[in-house]
């Protein structure tokens, strides 16, 4: 195999918003080197117009239908990884705008903190881009070395070095599965490339392959049993690094498992249904039930961040389009109400220096704003109508329910009053409790532009899902011959060749 | 001019609610203002769909259709029929009276009627909803504010749970103690209510997704589900028996009642009067909607489940209230007992019957939310509710024991109220189906007799106690307008019940030809209870 690495200009173009982001976060650090006076909220500012522009640019590429791939099908550009690419950018900007205030309690290394946050975004772009095996593990690792680094930024901080470590080592084994996995597969197809896959035989090395591939990726989104890092590091890093942990990643990881299942493993469907069915079932029942009993708000997100994977999961068994559309329309709902939540809990944290759920009390007697956003976002996640939230579980379970997984789609439902309950508890903490401390609580206008963005997202999204919905479905339209019933054809021996 | 009439009915109390949201809290003459003027409204509106409502056309009326999901074939698509519009025009009565009921509120009034008003508008959707989808985003939009209701501005409950006998030995609500770890708190009752009815929400969507499944057009239109899709067999009887106990839970039908008196107690008397008064129907309303038209034949089969918990529900009910010591309770109670005779109306699957449950349903309303309203007023006056600790007050306060006397009268079914003619068209039309609930039903009666009259006596009446020493009356017109609103409408009905009669009878009958499998008769109306 030889690359020949002649590109033109129309193959630039499909490269140019990566191009741009690469060379706008090069100049922010260098103002950052030579300009030592500078104010670090500036350069914030900065990096969220380069990382606009380049959205709009996105945007744009969408509307005119730019696409294609290249160096050998590694790179593709298609409306699916647009849809990705947005979604990763968007939550770079919230990430960003939530940062600004945080950032100033860091004593080194305030614009580097930039810099890493634009370099993780812009591995995530590739990863949805990816479209093989050896991009698939470049490009995760590319955005995973940034957020090592972020996830230990607060130095002094024990707990932010043990979420540090702990992420750092069981990343690297997860890259080391990967890998593993990959030459599994390398070894029994004879290729990288997704495309080419789909028309070989089953074996088990295929199998065996794709089971260690989807466990490191399971470990990037956080799925039972995948999970073990994510309260730990959520806890112990930076708030809104964990904000950016908690969506951009996972976003970017859905879109390689989507491209990767429904493109290269079509054929194999029956055997990787059961794999998402027992995932899923396993996510939202452990993370539910665990969420009940914590008493810190951010690892009470983590547990309902690995809860709300499995959600995801359901649109990935279905295996469908309608799967894969529920699952990037669920995808934008969750980044409004997560990143809204995480913003909340960064402007609290800002001000009581607590984390804590029970400084929670009387929260809406302190800051009737931040209280009634909370109320909004975690009613969202809990998936009570008219938010954004409750549209992406309906559709989630209709595309369940249309290849009849009813086990799936009854834990799901289950699992939804048991996640109320928790979520409850919060709002019962911030309505119904006193507080000790009744000062009233104000906060800064980055973190206000933050909690409105995503006030306006999940209430658009809930009252009018019809152009998002739309969106999801144009980006998907490749998949749309997927739709093959599951249960003719017989399960375990179609992969395994016998 | 009518479909705008009925967009207006539901959106003026959302809008009411997001003005409220830029209306500063300090200003609470303001804050109350918007809130009434919103359900003034939407009251206005409902009442000229009321009569604006043509019995000779029947069907869905003031219809309108706006896309909203091609990819999931969901529009938001509303319109009333007979039984919609008077819950419709029960909801907004209702919601305008809680907004004076609770003119007195002094903490958070602005948060409180903002969940007020949003809990009205959900429910008031609900019944106008022709879209399953639209009719479930509703029906779990209607849920969520009842918590913080209850909790914030509800009363904790401690205490009034032990019930004891005349010696003095303790009682207990046994199904109701069964998840009570002895937290007689606002906050245990709120988070019951809210995860018993979701409980019950999301069994009513396993269904619902079960219904949009195997239906041969992806469509959650109710109108088109109604004609085109067959359900038979063993899913038709899991579809039903989902829907019929998701949405029963609501109801409530005995045995899935026992969040329902807590949340009563627990809740403040705007939220009571809405819970009892309208949220409940909810459940009878939805069955009707979901099960009534979509599975006809599988109701015919299986309602008699109803018929058999009805009676439960009445007894049990009934007793529980007699024995109950907190007045909110006492007309929690009530209220689940009372709703077993809807179920009644609603087994027996006759014309007369049915028409009579779903006038019963608006009856109920009135009559629920006027005693929950006073309860309120004298609670407030009293800070208790312990019946035995009060007494005499109706020298302290004439207008509202006269009230209170016209209420009991109304939830008795006495002559001239429009209770008398739900329940008398109920017994009339169940007790060739069923005599033996029949005769129940009219225990039942001289039972809810006994108690409200306990009642009436235990707080009016005798010497006065301490506790009502500084009681006042509701003298201003901002305390008397809801409860002579709510009367007012309840008499007038009870007089000039012929438009309602005609308005619920024209859209039962062909959808009891449906589920019984007779040939529509050729006239409507010709025949009935009253000429």
């Amino acid at each position: 195999m030889t690359f020949d690495l002649v590109l033109s200009g129309s193959d630039l173009l499909l490269l140019a918003p990566e191009i741009f982001l690469t060379i706008w976060l090069c100049v922010i650090l260098i103002i950052d080197f030579s300009l030592k006076d500078l104010d670090h909220e500036k350069l914030a500012y900065l990096s969220v117009g380069g990382v606009l522009v380049t959205l709009i640019t996105l945007m744009w590429f969408d509307y005119t239908g730019v696409s294609g791939t290249l160096f050998k099908n590694m790179f593709v550009l298609d409306r699916l990884a647009i849809f990705f690419k947005i979604f990763v950018l968007l939550s770079t900007a919230f990430v960003i705008l939530i940062s600004v205030d945080y950032v100033k309690f860091f004593r080194f290394f305030r614009g580097e903190y930039y810099f890493l946050v634009l370099m993780s975004a812009l591995g995530m772009m590739f990863m949805a881009s990816a479209n093989d095996l050896l991009s698939v593990f470049v490009t995760l690792e590319f955005s995973t070395f940034g957020f090592y680094v972020l996830v230990t930024y607060l130095r002094e901080d024990l707990k932010s070095s043990e979420a540090g470590l702990k992420f750092f080592i069981l990343g690297v084994f997860a890259a080391g599965l990967l890998a593993y996995g990959i030459s599994l597969v390398y070894g029994a197809t004879g290729t990288m490339v997704f495309g080419e896959m789909a028309s070989h035989q089953g074996s088990y090395g295929l199998a065996i392959g794709f089971v260690l591939i989807f466990a490191a990726l399971g470990f990037k989104i956080g799925a039972v049993p995948f999970h073990s890092w994510i309260p730990d590091t959520y806890q112990g890093a930076p708030t809104p690094v964990t904000a950016f942990l908690s969506i951009a990643p996972k976003g970017a990881a859905i879109a390689i498992l989507i491209r990767m299942f429904y493109v290269a493993l079509a054929t194999f469907k029956p055997m990787w249904v059961l794999l998402f069915v027992l995932a899923s079932i396993l996510s939202m029942t452990y993370g539910n039930i665990v969420a009940i009993a914590q008493k810190n708000i951010k690892r009470l997100l983590a547990y309902s961040g690995i809860a709300q994977m499995g959600n995801i999961l359901i649109g990935l068994a279905a295996g469908t389009k309608r799967g894969s559309d529920a699952i990037m329309f669920y995808l934008l709902t969750y980044l409004f109400a997560n990143l809204g939540a995480f913003a909340v809990v960064i402007g609290v944290s800002n001000l009581i220096k607590s984390d804590e759920i029970e400084d929670y009390n009387g929260l809406n007697r302190r800051s009737p704003f931040l209280a009634a956003a909370m109320l909004i976002f975690l009613l969202s996640l809990a998936g009570v109508p008219p938010l954004a939230g409750f549209i992406a579980k309906l559709y989630l379970f209709i595309a369940a329910i249309e290849q009849e997984l009813y086990a799936l789609l009854i834990v799901a439902l289950i699992n939804i009053v048991i996640a109320l309950y928790y979520y409850l508890i919060v709002i019962k903490k911030m309505y119904i409790n006193e507080p000790h401390d009744p000062t009233p609580l104000t906060i800064s206008t980055p973190l206000k532009t933050a909690v409105y963005v995503g006030l306006a997202g999940t209430l658009i999204l809930g009252i009018y899902p019809k152009p998002f919905i739309d969106w999801a479905v144009a980006a998907t339209l490749m998949f749309s011959n997927l739709a093959a019933p599951t249960a003719s054809v017989p399960a375990v021996t179609s992969l395994v060749g016998g | 001019m009518g479909a705008y009439a009925l967009l207006l009915t539901l959106f003026a109390p959302f809008l009411g609610a997001l003005a409220l949201i830029f209306v500063p809290n300090r200003e609470a003459l303001l804050v109350r203002m918007v809130a009434a003027t919103a359900a003034g409204l939407s009251l206005l509106a409902s009442f000229y769909v009321f009569f604006a409502y043509d019995p000779d056309q029947a069907g869905f009326q003031f219809v309108s259709r706006y896309p909203w999901s091609e990819e999931l074939g969901i529009a938001f698509y509303i319109g009333v029929d007979g039984i919609g519009a008077p819950l419709v025009f029960a909801s907004t009565i209702l919601l305008f009276a809680g907004i004076f009921i609770s003119w007195h509120i002094k903490d958070r009034a602005k948060e409180f009627y903002i969940f007020l008003l949003i809990l009205a508008a959900a429910t008031i959707g609900v019944f106008m909803s022709l879209d399953l989808f639209f009719l479930y985003f509703f029906y779990e939009m209607s849920v969520l504010p009842m918590y913080l209701l209850l909790g914030v501005w509800g009363s904790h409950t401690k205490g009034y749970l032990e019930l004891t006998d005349e010696e003095g030995k303790k009682k207990r609500d046994s199904v109701g103690f069964i998840l009570n770890f002895a937290a007689n708190s606002k906050e245990y009752a709120a988070m019951k209510l809210t995860l018993f009815l979701s409980v019950g929400a999301v069994c009513a969507l396993m269904g619902i997704l079960l219904i949009y499944h195997f239906s041969p057009v992806k469509t959650f239109d109710i109108l088109v589900l109604r004609e085109q899709a067959q359900f038979s067999g063993t899913l038709a009887t899991i579809i039903w028996l989902l829907v019929f106990f998701g949405f029963a839970s609501i109801a409530p039908i005995w045995p899935l009642h026992s969040w329902s008196p807590v949340g009563h107690a627990a809740a403040p008397a705007a939220t009571s009067m809405l819970h009892a008064g309208v949220l409940m129907k909810l459940g009878h309303f939805s069955i009707i909607r979901v099960a009534f038209e979509i599975l006809p034949e599988t109701t015919r089969e299986l309602m008699p489940i109803a018929a058999v918990l009805c009676i439960f529900s009445i007894v049990y009910g009934g007793f529980v209230a007699y024995f109950a010591k907190d007045t909110k309770y006492v007309i929690g109670y009530s209220s689940s007992s009372h709703m077993g005779y809807v179920f009644l109306g609603m087994a027996a699957l006759d014309y007369i019957s049915l028409t009579g449950a779903v006038i019963y349903m608006f009856a109920h309303a009135l009559a629920t939310g006027m005693l929950f309203a006073m309860a309120g007023w004298v609670y407030d006056q009293t800070h208790t509710r312990d019946i035995p600790s009060l007494g005499g007050l109706v020298d302290r306060m004439p207008f509202v024991a006269g009230c209170f006397l016209v209420a009991c009268m109304a939830s008795i079914g006495m002559p001239g109220t429009v209770n008398f003619i739900a329940e008398i068209m109920i017994i009339v039309g169940s007790w060739e189906k069923y005599p033996f609930q029949v005769i129940v039903a009219v225990l039942g009666i001289v039972l809810t007799t006994g108690y409200l009259f306990k009642m009436m006596r235990g707080l009016f009446y005798g010497r006065l106690s301490p506790e009502g020493h500084h009681a006042h009356d509701a003298v201003g017109i901002v305390d008397r307008l809801p409860l002579l609103l709510m009367i007012g409408t309840s008499i007038a009905f009870g007089i000039m019940p012929v438009h309602f009669y005609n308005v619920v009878r024209s859209t039962v009958e062909p959808m009891l030809d449906r589920i019984n499998q007779v040939a529509p008769l050729i006239t409507q109306n010709s025949t009935g209870l009253l000429p």
